[in-house]
């Protein structure tokens, strides 16, 4: 092993950036971080500040020419920090280059310590998606990510954006890099000793989506709490062979302990019904047992589309909160709120509220804004999107709507946001 | 106020870094110093692990012996609370006593008392010599002790005075004691080890099939290589017991 030091060059084996061909490399600036694996450093390529993760203790050779293969073909999508070059062996280890991480995201660990703290539901339900999409993308590529943990998972609090770092343990299914994440994010089978794949994934992925949500484990009650003394022996006990979900309608021994998991006590009974279903099922002995049917990616995206469409902004406290089938009161001042006024798109019915964000496609960003007009006495909708929306009324009249524009909330009107989707203003 | 302002920090469980220092006579001087000078550099250090680290929480405990021994605090202290008091040295070397004491203190009506539980603890014992007390009824009592058994051992020895059978007894393995032969790797070991030792204790396990002393052994292995003066233990390994044999 070897550190390097201020003003050392090292060599990249590939492209960082074309057309500049083989024969580049970055000078190291200084050290930012170190961890187990390596220490990641601030360099400078070409002008540019990047940066190089450097292995202290280097993986062993099926390592390199797979971070190879990785870097070759790309990024699964936006969601991932990939490497971006290899460098040559040299000092007797070697290296990637990747993006520097932008300072507005901030571990997940350090939300788990209330250090950070999402701004809002909104961003949390982003960051949910993006993970998810990441996740998907990833498998879809015939990868398997091998050690999710707390510390791969940069989230931007204000907005839900998500970074997915330390790719380099991004092996091909089936295969394993020999670096173990936390037994905490691991999947039962993979705590007894398996090899990680997409089904382990997807348990890790339910596991930090329990806790982006509730910001507590799903594993860790009365039963964890009381092991005085958290041995590897232990670990595999609770994270593996006798995992209990702290919800489990059938085994209680695990629940949570007031004074110790605040989080969970409040949030599981004010986050809507659907959650909690989800959660107990993908907990629940079978999943944990049968690993192939656990919920798939496309499906958690479809969940969390579905909490974000009742996800309002309420008119009497200004906070968000969900409105359920059966259930219209505000989870944090508890009055009622009136949600007659809805935009009908399809299957689904969004809410209009004065300062709710609607999501009409896919990409996780909100293509409308809900507004008032307090002297009109009307709501109206503001396009975020950047394309134009072509309106009916209910006289026949057509209305364009473009980019940054705003239109009443008026019962009767048709609203075309794109070729292939329209909607409707009703009033329920 | 909305639910999200509410959110508090989730449990952190404890894990306890033990300093186990001999400040026999033979110490006073350049290595008493040099002891003193690492620790008080690698409490921050251990102070960031412990910030960044959604698992565990570090404090940190000091006991010292020499004719007698006795602890810094008289509780562990988070990495940030623990202010170092300098060590002097002083007549015999009771590691047998400091065994006992320790032994004493590894209970959950002893040092170990984390409402939200604890890892197991990591234990530095840094030697010059030989103990001049019964070291083994010692270690006999202490090695009946389960927090001891789970816990990550390693042990310094400081120069070719320090008994590395003995120091091979207390980790349980020969691949735990390394040796520094001057000042400058002393200090770099401590810290070497602390940071180890902390970072591997204070994580919710891999679940491989390696134990965290071993991952921590690695670790301070390959870090070892970069340390002139510092090696690890050529003896071979006597950890086994051959008493069956006799
Ligand atoms: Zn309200």
């Amino acid at each position: 092993m070897a550190e390097l030091k201020t003003g050392d060059r090292v060599s990249l084996v590939g492209r960082i950036q074309d057309p500049v061909g083989r024969g580049q490399s970055v000078t190291i600036k200084k050290e930012l971080g170190r961890g187990g694996q390596g220490i990641v450093y601030l360099v400078n390529f070409d002008g540019k500040d990047m940066a190089l993760k450097w292995y202290l203790n280097a993986p062993d050779n099926y390592f390199y020419p797979n971070l190879n293969n990785n870097i070759l073909n790309g990024a699964p999508s936006d969601a991932f920090l990939w490497p971006k070059a290899l460098t040559e062996r040299q000092n007797g280890s070697y290296g990637y280059v990747m993006d520097l991480r932008p300072k507005n995201y901030f571990e997940f660990g350090n939300f788990l310590m209330a250090k950070a703290k999402f701004k809002s539901f909104n961003a949390m339900l982003a960051a949910a998606m993006k993970i998810c999409n990441g996740f998907m993308m990833l498998h879809r590529f015939g990868y398997s990510y091998q050690d999710l943990n707390d510390g791969n998972f940069f989230i931007d609090p204000q907005t839900g954006d998500v970074l997915i770092c330390d790719n380099d343990n991004v092996m091909p299914q089936g295969e394993k890099s020999g670096i173990m994440g936390k037994a905490r994010y691991m999947a039962p089978e993979v705590v007894a000793g398996g090899i990680p794949d997409k089904y382990s994934d997807r348990y890790s992925l339910s596991v930090i989506l329990f806790m982006l949500f509730y910001a507590n484990h799903p594993l860790e009650g009365a039963k964890v709490v009381a092991c005085p003394c958290m041995t590897e022996a232990y670990e595999k006990k609770f994270y593996g062979s006798e995992a209990v979900f702290i919800y489990n309608p059938n085994d209680k021994s695990n629940l949570p302990v007031r004074g110790i998991h605040q989080n969970v006590i409040r949030r599981w009974p004010a986050l809507p019904a659907v959650l909690r279903d989800t959660f107990t099922r993908e907990f629940s002995e079978e999943m944990l047992r049968n690993p192939q049917k656990r919920m798939i990616e496309q499906n958690w995206e479809k969940l969390i589309a579905t909490l974000r469409d009742s996800l309002v902004i309420c008119p009497h406290c200004h906070e968000e909160t969900f409105i359920e089938e059966g259930k219209n009161t505000c989870m944090d001042c508890g009055k009622p709120i009136d949600t007659s006024l809805q935009l009908k798109l399809g299957a689904r019915n969004l809410y209009l509220t004065d300062g709710t964000k609607l999501y009409i496609d896919h990409d996780n960003t909100a293509d409308v804004q809900v507004l008032s007009d307090p002297k009109a006495g009307l709501l109206l909708l503001k396009n975020l999107s950047s394309g134009t929306w072509a309106a009916e009324t209910p006289s026949g009249k057509l209305k364009t709507v473009v980019p940054g524009d705003v239109m009443p909330v008026k019962a009767g009107i048709k609203i075309s946001f794109n070729q292939n989707t329209k909607g409707e203003i009703i009033n329920a | 106020m909305s639910l999200l302002d509410e959110t508090v920090e989730i449990p952190r469980r404890t894990m306890t870094l033990f300093f186990v220092i001999d400040t026999s006579g033979s110490m006073a001087g350049s290595k008493i110093g040099a002891v003193n000078d690492a620790v008080v550099n690698v409490l921050p250090m251990l102070e960031e692990i412990s910030a960044e680290n959604p698992d565990a929480e570090i404090k940190v405990a000091a006991l010292e012996f020499s004719t007698t021994c006795s602890w810094l605090y008289s509780e562990p202290k988070p990495a940030n609370e623990f202010v170092w008091q300098d060590v002097q040295a002083n007549a015999l070397t009771s590691m047998g006593a400091a065994c006992k004491e320790l032994a004493s203190k590894l209970s959950r009506s002893g040092f170990m008392k984390s409402a939200s539980g604890s890892f197991a603890p990591a234990i530095i014992l840094l030697s010059d010599g030989a103990p001049t007390d019964d070291f083994e009824s010692g270690l006999a009592t202490l090695k009946q002790n389960n927090w001891f058994k789970a816990a990550i051992k390693v042990a310094i020895a400081i120069g070719d005075d320090a008994d590395k059978d003995v120091l091979t007894k207390f980790t349980g393995t020969n691949e735990a004691v390394f040796t520094v032969h001057n000042i400058d790797a002393l200090k770099q070991i401590i810290r070497v080890v602390a940071v180890t030792s902390s970072q591997i204790g204070s994580k919710s396990s891999t679940a491989g099939d390696t134990t965290k002393q071993e991952q921590v052994i690695a670790e301070v292995k390959s870090a070892v290589d970069n340390i002139g003066g510092a090696e690890v233990a050529s003896a071979p390994a006597t950890t086994a017991s051959y008493d069956d044999w006799d």
